[in-house]
């Protein structure tokens, strides 16, 4: 293997890893502070693109792709905060909240997904991408627009690492994952951060449907794919924290890349799983989780 | 005499079965109070139904001039009534620092966010030494130390305390103790529910014993009462002379 292999491997390693960590953040998110599974966060992913096509294209709105991202980030945390009130709110006092939010949420997924379908009709579009062109590097190619996830994938990271870290309202966040009861007592306005987490996730998958716009041809089921992959990113990385699904994500990402390299594509997704499992069955809370005794 | 808390004939429970039934008392403003009774008698689900964790079936809770019966815990938490539940797990993956600041969440406690940190940094000393350590590492003593701060933290008008020994090797509840009694010293009232009446009757004015979810007997801590007599209250049927 040349330098220059290995060096495309861990591109386009970086380049898979990045968009399924923000993927795998938003679901994550969800997930440890209301401890239920948003089956309506694929749909999340489709309506971003969906939503910037609109704006940005000119078969749409045509105000350009500045605009399609604005006004698609912004959407996606309205109706974040929407889905949350529907969807969950009603239920959170039940028992069994987190097998009726698979019904709400899955539900939610259907619908959006033919409504997409009924009022975009199911002809293939594309959204520019994020940057034109190609770049060369060290002597390996790839798009601007993949050049631009590499880089912008990991700041948006970084941003909601600190918002969650260092912001009272994203500590407010953990300490709800953590102990619901305690932070009721501390003051926390607990329904009000649910919205929140809702909006947030909702946003960031906004942004990977905007980042696969500029890839692949969009479609209504366009996010069914990546919601699935991030579930796995997220199980495989440790469910019960925003980090481990993060770092998993890369490594799933990278090993992606050397399995398409070596096995090729078609093995690939059984490799992947083979993996994935092996690791689970050593670790059950995940390959970055349950590291505390 | 003005009346910080007015719980008057409440009632609350579990889904449908009831545990408190029509508990009725008040606490004057300077006054501290003292619950002891068996265990599983509804000692903490009054205290949940009080700070808004259970819903109130009938009667009334009146605190510092409102109504706060049914109300959010938010709303009761920034009136300044703080509850310190019985086995805080806190926030077992946040430092301590962290954990303290965020009992400061609330609006009312925002601006003495600093001062109250001092004061509860001057009452545990040794919570100042482990700010930066994870609250899962910490023993049960200073989680517990942690949980009053947090406590403290909120600016309370009244602090209450669900069995803040419980569970403690004899030093460290002997340390925990006199924190207590130093809280109460910094002028903040105080509802304790302990099983060491002992200690309740050096902390608080008055005394209340809880048995079967009612209120069954009241009595002011200034007139000694002796062992025997509270033995026979735990194990009596509780309505002793
Ligand atoms: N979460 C709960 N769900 C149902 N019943 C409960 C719950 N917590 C406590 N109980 C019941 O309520 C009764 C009173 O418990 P509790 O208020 O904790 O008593 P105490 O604090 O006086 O020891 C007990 O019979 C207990 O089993
Ligand atoms: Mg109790």
């Amino acid at each position: 293997m040349t330098a220059e292999t290995v060096l495309y491997i861990l591109v386009s390693g970086v380049v898979l890893g990045s968009l399924y960590a923000l993927m795998a953040v938003g679901l994550a998110l969800v997930w440890t502070t209301l401890g239920i599974f948003n089956f309506a966060h694929g749909m999340f992913i489709t309506l971003g693109a969906y939503f910037a096509w609109t704006v940005a294209d000119g078969n749409g709105l045509g105000w350009g792709l500045a605009a399609g991202i604005a006004f698609s980030v912004a959407a996606l945390a309205a109706l974040g905060c929407l889905a949350e009130a529907v969807l969950v709110r009603p239920f959170l006092k039940r028992d069994n909240l987190v097998l009726v939010a698979v019904i709400t949420t899955l539900a939610a997924a259907t619908f959006l997904e033919n409504a997409t379908l009924l009022s975009r009709g199911g002809r293939s579009k594309q959204l520019a991408p994020l940057a034109e062109g190609n770049i060369s590097m060290f002597g390996i190619g790839l798009s601007a627009h993949e050049a631009a996830i590499v880089v912008i994938a990991p700041l948006i990271l970084y941003s909601v690492w600190l918002f969650l870290q260092r912001t009272r309202t994203g500590s407010a966040l953990r300490a709800i994952a953590q102990n619901q009861e305690a932070a009721l007592l501390a003051g926390i306005p607990v329904a009000r951060l649910y919205a929140l987490s809702f909006a947030l996730a909702a946003s960031l998958a906004g942004l990977v449907g905007i980042f696969l716009g500029g890839i692949k041809f969009m479609s209504p089921s366009m996010g069914t794919d990546p919601m699935v992959k991030a579930l796995v990113v997220v199980i495989f990385g440790g469910i019960a924290s925003i980090s481990g699904p993060i770092r998993a994500a890369y490594v799933i990402g990278l090993l992606e890349a050397v399995c398409i390299y070596s096995i090729g594509i078609y093995w690939t997704q059984a490799a992947l799983f083979v993996v994935m499992i092996a690791v689970l069955m050593i670790r059950p809370t995940g390959l970055f989780g349950g590291q505390r005794a | 005499m003005q009346k910080l808390l007015e719980v008057d004939k409440l009632a609350s429970g579990y889904g449908r079965i009831q545990i408190v039934r029509d508990i009725s008392f008040s606490l004057a403003t300077g006054e501290c109070l003292g619950l002891f009774g068996p265990n599983g008698h509804g000692k903490s689900t009054l205290l949940k139904a009080i700070s808004g964790l259970l819903p109130c079936w009938s009667g009334s809770i009146r605190f510092a001039g409102q109504t706060i019966s049914n109300a959010s815990p938010r709303k009761i938490v920034e009136a300044g009534l703080i509850l310190v539940p019985q086995g805080n797990q806190l926030f077992p993956e946040m430092t301590v620092g962290e954990t303290l600041r965020l009992g400061a969440f609330a609006n009312a406690a925002r601006a003495e966010e600093a001062s109250n940190l001092e004061r509860a940094y001057s009452i545990f000393p040794r919570l100042k030494e482990r700010d930066r350590q994870q609250v899962w590492s910490l023993s049960g003593g200073e989680r517990q130390m942690v949980a009053i701060g947090v406590g403290l933290m909120g600016n309370p008008k009244l602090l209450i305390l669900d069995e803040p020994t419980l569970g403690l090797a004899p030093r460290i509840k002997d340390e925990l103790c006199d924190a207590i009694g130093a809280v109460s010293k910094h002028g903040v009232p105080l509802v304790v529910v302990e099983q060491d009446v002992e200690f309740l009757l050096g902390l608080v004015d008055r005394l209340i014993l809880i048995d079967h979810g009612s209120a069954v007997r009241e009595f002011s801590a200034a007139n000694s009462i002796g062992h025997d007599e509270i033995m026979d209250m735990y194990f009596g049927d509780g309505k002793v002379a």
